[in-house]
């Protein structure tokens, strides 16, 4: 086990949990906040995964899941605004 | 391990610590504009310090590229997302008009 791997441990073992957490409860705002979070911890988990494995081709997973989630996100942000 | 791979595993470890911190610390918190305070540090600095770190123990290679491309656009995108959502989030408590900004 490697640094790379503990950090990516930590972050995929406590932050994404807490960010789970944060997205699954609350009002529609509260769940977009723990959406967001969600999608930055997952990506630099991915980032670390890929630098704990010595897979520099894993790093093409981390560059569309930014993407992803950006747009992603923003759809929500479209979708909650109230309509009138 | 040489002194290279020392500054890189500490700049990550760093930045993991930044990370995690305030994803605890925005579950003490309950509104979303507060929630998104927390936010910001993960994406202005947990995220470069891992990026640095991880560029560090690559040296100048397309893997370091493609890594810093990465932070670069959660860095870029995350104040944009934090923007988007609280103006959400005032629009839904009726203090921001759906026409903003004029």
């Amino acid at each position: 086990m490697n640094a790379w791997l503990i950090g990516d441990l930590a972050l995929v073992g406590i932050g994404l949990p807490v960010a789970i957490w944060i997205a699954a409860r609350g009002n529609a705002v509260d769940r977009l906040v723990g959406l967001e979070l969600t999608g930055v911890i997952g990506t630099l988990a991915l980032l670390a995964f890929s630098q704990a494995v010595k897979q520099p081709s894993y790093l093409i997973v981390p560059t569309v899941a930014v993407v992803l989630a950006f747009a992603g996100t923003l759809v929500y942000t479209r979708l909650l605004a109230p309509r009138s | 391990m040489n002194a290279q791979h020392v500054a890189a595993v500490t700049l990550f470890g760093l930045g993991v610590a930044v990370v995690v911190l305030t994803a605890l610390g925005s579950l003490r918190v309950h509104r979303p504009e507060d929630r998104l305070h927390f936010l910001t540090p993960a994406t202005a600095l947990g995220t470069p310090l891992i990026g640095l770190g991880l560029a560090i123990v690559n040296g100048w290679s397309l893997t370091t590229a493609q890594i810093v491309i990465v932070c670069l656009l959660i860095m870029i995108t995350g104040p944009v997302l934090s923007s988007a959502a609280v103006r959400v989030a005032g629009m839904r408590e009726g203090s921001v008009s759906r026409e903003s900004p004029e």
